[in-house]
């Protein structure tokens, strides 16, 4: 196994004092390191005893110090190379390329890095995208894997966006360039990603402060033990006291506090998901709405055919015929799966080869295709804009449609000239752990409302099916932006996904907003997060992860401030053991005072190691409501951080002892 | 003891000789008459936050409207923290500054036959005093002042002072339910919190003082001629009920008698300590209550008062048990002993005594009914660690505004721990109210610590001192929280009348005092942009045993940590002390 030794360099450079100060609490640490040297080299001009236990005692001390500040350090600088680790990937992505800019008539061709906002720039079969822009001419097949992972290529259009670095596999296309250098969507990422960006979020902007503040509490107040000794004439060895302030203030949050952040920012990124801010995360995690698309996020996405119902009278081959026929020349999914059923169910496709017509495509203004072959004008659509279109009603179409609705599919009437042929059921196919997923979000409070364009009845199904309580059917997309109004009204902290122009509102109006990579740009900038996996239903992660890492801040916290209460029933007895009237404070029984003293900074020391993984990798927590949670964690960190120390500095105590350590 | 036989008897043999029962069943029925006599006040508290009209409005408007003509105080002008907490400085400051000459002019330079002349940081001591709603004496009041002084100075500023900490009180609500980024109008809340509080409730308490036997008198000495004696013994009387009256419904404390209400003319029965007690709770239990009501969440307010009850207990039954119990010595000593009555009226015996002085330092009261110099160190330890928590219960008004702090600083942490972004009501607490609670919570202990270190290592200082050693860091440290809590409270034990002490103490106070009133009003003004809507509870819910608990654990802990050092040296030590029969170790 290669060791990688470039964290402990890092962490070693790290405990320079112009930087360490940034962090309170281990800039104090490392003063009292730097005082404690001191004494030791100088213990004889302070009357500090010297006799040789009391020397090892003293170099122990040191040693833990330096641990203190290094296991700090350590934790901060491997949380700094995973995320150097994902930026360097980043920036093996970027390329260099030449472009071939369009200037009225002519091409020019130049560096990709000479590239500016606004320049129209010709892209090639088998070139790279030299930088984002907007399709504005023509359309093809990009490979973006080197972003998303996704190795299929992706169809995209005019209007569409193009990240820089993605390979056009087929025809040429005309784009727009919308970014500068070093703003494209490859640099905020990784400046994002590498610290150099990273600001504080509020929160841990607050915890700063508060511990800033219990780190002053405790300076002084061991300062002021120095003159309740003096007062009762003990004397009192320096270094005890050094190791009662350092026992005291809050090392262990403080010590993993820098790790924590970067940890954050760094599990966003694993989940290919670039937040634009720590503070986006954060919000993530008090989020109580999520506003879902049913399409792409709670199904699947593609409607498929998957049932024939012809009118009575027709008969079935014939239906099929007709169907086969209405969508042989239909690109579109729902037209490509009519005809892949068709197929499977038997039709023999082989006869129609030479048939062909003219193919009225859909519009969304007619709500309807077909085909005119001939004078037979074959159409299929939506119920309604069949029935208006012929001018009837048909009893039986309607109660199978009815049917096909409330099972949350959508039925396709068949007509041909003016005359019903039958119904083609398509149904779209709810993603299977989707209902899981509802579940923890309920668990945790979170409402869902699930937006369609659907009417009420598949909505409906389409709900009760996926566990969602809240739907808002034949939603058009600026009817989202109420939605979140709505809920925003009522206080509550929105988060929702969009990809579209019509998105953007309401993801700016969101509080987390997630836009899909494949989205406009409009989407993408409104947005305060972008998925590069396109998958809608990823929000729901990233409000777990934003739980998650508050939660392990709190806990971590909590857990570092009862810490002290063991410290001090250890520390305390054992610097007064000469008072015997003080006795009863000890209540862990010790009888060796510098004994327990070391135990109580070997606890503090090595509990920072300890708690490494779990504020890199975050607490795990079980979904539920914020007074389950409270209650869990209160007894578990805050009950637990009393008790803990207990132990552990008892059994430390006791193993020292046991093996011969007598000081 | 009373013989038995019937059944009433019987119950009384019961309570008689079971006095640790009857000691407790007692400190419980305190503890339920405050708290139903704040229950009762409190919807006037609330409707006075509010800006509703009282049962008192129609007398106080015509007041009002008249000083502020008189004064051109324009009441709809309304300021955001600066303007309020400058108004509210300037006019303490001015208040401060006339009384202080006051003092030093009329009693050094008018003074009553017989009267010793202030020096000049007794004054300034005194004035900070009385202004910051402290009122530790480091005089003994019926030598030093004459009645005209007593009236204008110590009867002024305890107004002033309580009006000042209720006005506060008015402008963190205001800043919490509003949303126009303004406090209001300082001069308009004080005037308000005066006339339709603070006034009626203290001529009613005086009204029933009166009634129960306290003198109120314009003539200064009653001559009593005992039989066993030729000579005359003067006892000193006065306005004593007028000033008891504002004493304790001002959460003032002090007293017209150096005893305070230990001395019989103060306090003469059981009557006047329960009515005492309630008066001197009523205002800040009242506000916990009304603040359930004003925030519309009640549960917010219960949870609260559970958390306050708990400490008072706490604080109530350590005193009690550990007075009770009484010095191990004695005992030990094969001497018949009944718990520690000394320094303790024996009319009132320990349970009545144990919760008076806890309900002062629960309070920002500092009254006292016994000597507290007398009490045992677990005694102590119960009657002080509510003042280490800058006294839960609080002044009047600057009880809301102290648990607010910790309510903040709480909810940061509880916030974290389930997953939430913390925010209170709906309110987003930002780094910003963290900040402020942060330095209001750190100012207290730091407060008390630098001075005690500071003084401890002069021994020209420690030399008046004259109790044994760990015993003089549970004075000291006695003496400096009761400042910075503005409680007023005194152990006593040395002399405190020195430059030193007076000068220290007078910084203490007003640090304790403004600053942290400053930094809680920065939080309100923070808060006073955004609206809260309780209805609906997207967030830990504060109404919640949980929540509670942590809050109740929060101050523990933030107590106890920051003060467990010089507690160990001071009355852990002085308590192990006796339980050791080993004396003189340390000396």
């Amino acid at each position: 196994m290669k060791i990688n030794i470039e964290p402990v360099i890092i962490a070693l450079k790290n405990f320079r004092p112009d930087r360490l100060i940034r962090n309170p609490v281990m800039f104090v640490t490392e003063i009292a390191l730097i005082m404690s040297i001191y004494l030791l080299i100088f213990s004889g001009q302070y009357g500090l005893p010297v006799s040789p236990r009391y020397i090892y005692f003293y170099t122990a001390v040191i040693i833990l110090l330096f641990l203190t500040v290094f296991f700090s350090n350590i934790a901060e600088s491997l949380s700094e190379g995973k995320s150097k680790a994902i930026t360097d990937s980043l920036k093996k992505i970027r390329q260099k390329t030449i472009a071939h800019v369009i200037e009225g008539s002519t091409i020019r061709d130049v560096p990709s890095e000479e590239l500016r906002t606004g320049m129209i720039v010709l892209v090639n079969k088998n070139e790279f995208v030299p930088n984002d822009g907007e399709i504005i001419e023509g359309s093809g097949y990009f490979n973006e894997s080197s972003i998303t992972g996704e190795s299929k290529p992706m169809m995209k259009v005019v209007g569409d966006s193009v990240t820089g670095s993605t390979v056009l596999t087929t025809d040429s296309v005309k784009i727009r360039i919308t970014a500068d250098p070093g703003e494209t969507f490859l640099d905020k990422m990784i400046a994002l990603v590498g610290n150099s960006v990273r600001e504080k979020t509020p929160n841990e902007i607050a915890l700063n402060v508060m511990l800033s503040g219990l780190t002053l509490i405790f300076l002084i107040i061991t300062a002021s033990i120095f003159s309740l000794a003096d007062f009762l004439g003990i004397n009192l060895n320096l270094f005890i006291l050094i190791v009662l302030l350092i026992c005291l203030i809050p090392t262990t949050i403080g010590a993993l506090l820098p790790a924590l952040g970067i940890a954050a920012i760094n599990k966003v990124s694993q989940f290919n998901i670039i937040a634009k801010s720590g503070r986006a995360v954060e919000n993530a995690g008090d989020i109580d709405t999520i506003i879902l698309d049913k399409t792409g996020t709670i199904t699947i996405g593609d409607r498929q055919a998957i049932n024939f119902y012809p009118v009575p009278g027709i008969d079935r081959s014939e239906f099929l015929r007709y169907c086969y026929l209405s969508s042989a020349e239909d690109v579109t999914k729902e037209g490509i799966s009519i005809v892949k059923l068709c197929e499977s169910s038997g039709l023999d496709t082989e006869k129609f080869g030479g048939l062909s017509g003219e193919f009225i495509p859909f519009t969304s203004d007619t709500k309807y295709s077909g085909v005119k072959i001939d004078d037979v004008v074959i159409l299929k659509g939506a119920m309604k804009s069949i029935s208006e279109k012929i001018g009837r009603n048909d009893s039986f179409i309607e109660g199978i449609s009815a049917e096909i609705s409330s099972k949350g599919g959508t039925a396709m009437t068949l007509c041909k000239n003016d005359q019903f042929l039958g119904v083609i059921e398509l149904n779209d196919v709810i993603k299977p752990w989707i209902r899981e997923r509802i579940e923890t979000m309920k668990n945790m409070n979170i409402k869902t409302i699930m937006c369609t364009g659907d009417n009420e009845i598949t909505a409906q199904y389409i709900a009760r099916e996926s566990g969602i309580e809240e739907f808002v059917a034949n939603v058009k997309p600026e009817d989202k932006f109420r939605e979140v109004e709505k809920e925003k009204d009522k206080q509550r902290m929105v988060a929702m996904v969009g990809d579209g122009t019509n998105d953007a509102p309401a993801l700016a109006r969101a509080d987390v907003g997630l836009a899909m990579n494949s989205g406009t740009q409009a989407a993408k900038d409104a947005a305060n997060m972008i998925d590069l996996d396109n998958d809608p239903a990823k929000l729901m992660d990233v409000i777990f992860l934003g739980k998650q890492i508050l939660i392990t801040r709190g806990s971590l916290t909590t857990f570092s401030l009862a810490n002290d209460v063991a410290k001090y029933f250890v520390i305390i007895p054992a610097m007064f053991y000469l008072i015997p009237q003080l006795g009863f404070v000890n209540i862990m029984g010790f009888t060796d005072p510098l004994l327990a003293i070391t135990s109580a900074l070997i606890f503090n020391t090595f509990i920072i190691p300890a708690l490494i993984p779990m504020a890199l990798k975050g607490v795990k927590f079980k979904a539920s409501g914020a007074d389950e949670l409270l209650k869990r964690n209160i007894i578990l960190y805050g009950a637990g951080g009393i008790i803990f120390p207990f132990i552990c500095i008892g059994i430390i105590y006791f193993l020292l002892a046991g093996v011969g350590v007598t000081w | 003891m009373i013989s038995g036989g019937s059944s009433t008897n019987f119950w009384l043999n019961f309570f008689v000789n079971n006095r640790l029962f009857s000691g407790t069943v007692i400190i419980l029925i305190y503890l339920i008459v405050i708290s139903i006599f704040g229950f009762i006040i409190a919807d006037h508290i609330k409707k006075i936050y509010l800006g509703q009209r009282t049962i008192l409005t129609g007398f106080s408007e015509k007041a009002i409207y008249f000083i502020e003509k008189i004064s051109g105080v324009d009441e709809n002008e309304s300021h955001t923290f600066k303007g309020y907490f400058f108004s509210l400085l300037f006019f303490n400051l001015m208040a401060g500054v006339f009384t202080l000459f006051f003092l030093l002019i009329q009693t050094n330079y008018f003074p009553l036959p017989g009267q010793r002349g202030f020096s000049f940081s007794l004054a300034i001591n005194t004035i900070s005093s009385f202004l910051t709603n402290t009122n530790l004496q480091n005089y003994s009041s019926p030598q030093r002042l004459s009645y005209y002084e007593l009236t204008i100075v110590i009867i002024g500023l305890m107004f002033l002072s309580a009006g000042t900490g209720f006005a506060a009180s008015m402008a963190f609500i205001r800043g919490i339910i509003k949303d126009d980024g303004k406090l209001g109008n300082f001069f308009h809340d004080f005037l308000v919190a005066i006339f339709e509080l603070i006034l009626p409730l203290s001529l009613l308490a005086t009204v029933i003082f009166l009634f129960i036997g306290i003198p109120e008198t314009t003539s200064s000495f009653l001559y009593i001629h005992p039989f066993f004696s030729k000579s005359v013994i003067g006892i000193p009387i006065g306005p004593v009920a007028s000033l008891e009256g504002i004493k304790n419904i001002g959460t003032n404390g002090g007293g017209f008698y150096g005893a305070n209400a230990g001395y019989p003319f103060e306090n003469p029965n059981w009557i006047s300590n329960i009515v005492e007690v309630v008066s001197f709770t009523i205002i800040p239990m009242g506000s916990i209550f009304a603040l359930g009501r004003v925030l519309e969440s009640r549960n917010f307010g219960r949870m609260v008062f559970g958390v306050i009850m708990s400490l008072f207990m706490l604080s109530a039954f350590f005193t009690f048990f550990g007075e009770y119990a009484g010095l191990p010595t004695m005992s030990n000593l094969g001497l018949f002993y009944t718990g520690n009555f000394l320094g303790k009226e024996i009319a009132l015996g320990i349970s009545q005594t144990s919760i008076f002085a806890s309900g002062a330092t629960m309070t920002s009261t500092g009254a006292t009914n016994s000597a507290l110099n007398a009490f045992t160190p677990a005694g102590i330890l119960g009657v002080l660690f509510p003042m280490l928590l800058n006294d839960p219960l609080g002044g009047v008004g600057t009880g809301i505004l102290n648990i607010f702090t910790y309510v903040i600083f709480t909810i940061f942490l509880v916030a974290l721990m389930v997953g939430k972004l913390p925010e209170l009501f709906s309110l987003k607490i930002s780094s910003k109210e963290i900040k402020y609670s942060t330095y209001s919570l750190i100012t207290h202990p730091l407060l008390i610590v630098v001075p005690l270190g500071i003084t401890l290592l002069i021994p020209a200082l420690m030399s008046s001192f004259v109790s044994p050693r760990p015993d003089q860091i549970t004075e000291l440290l006695y003496e400096f929280s009761s400042a910075a809590a503005n409680n007023g409270s005194a152990m006593g034990g040395f002399q405190v009348n020195q430059a030193f002490f007076n000068i220290l103490e007078a910084g203490i106070m007003l640090t304790g005092r403004f600053l942290v009133m400053g930094f809680q009003l920065m939080i309100a003004q923070s808060f006073a942009f955004k609206k809260p809507k309780v209805t609906y509870g997207r967030s830990v819910n504060v109404g919640s045993f949980w929540f509670g608990f942590m809050l109740f654990f929060t101050m523990i802990l933030l107590g106890l940590l920051s003060f467990f050092p010089v507690l160990a040296l001071g009355p852990l030590l002085a308590w192990g002390k006796d339980f050791n029969l080993l004396i003189g170790v340390i000396h």
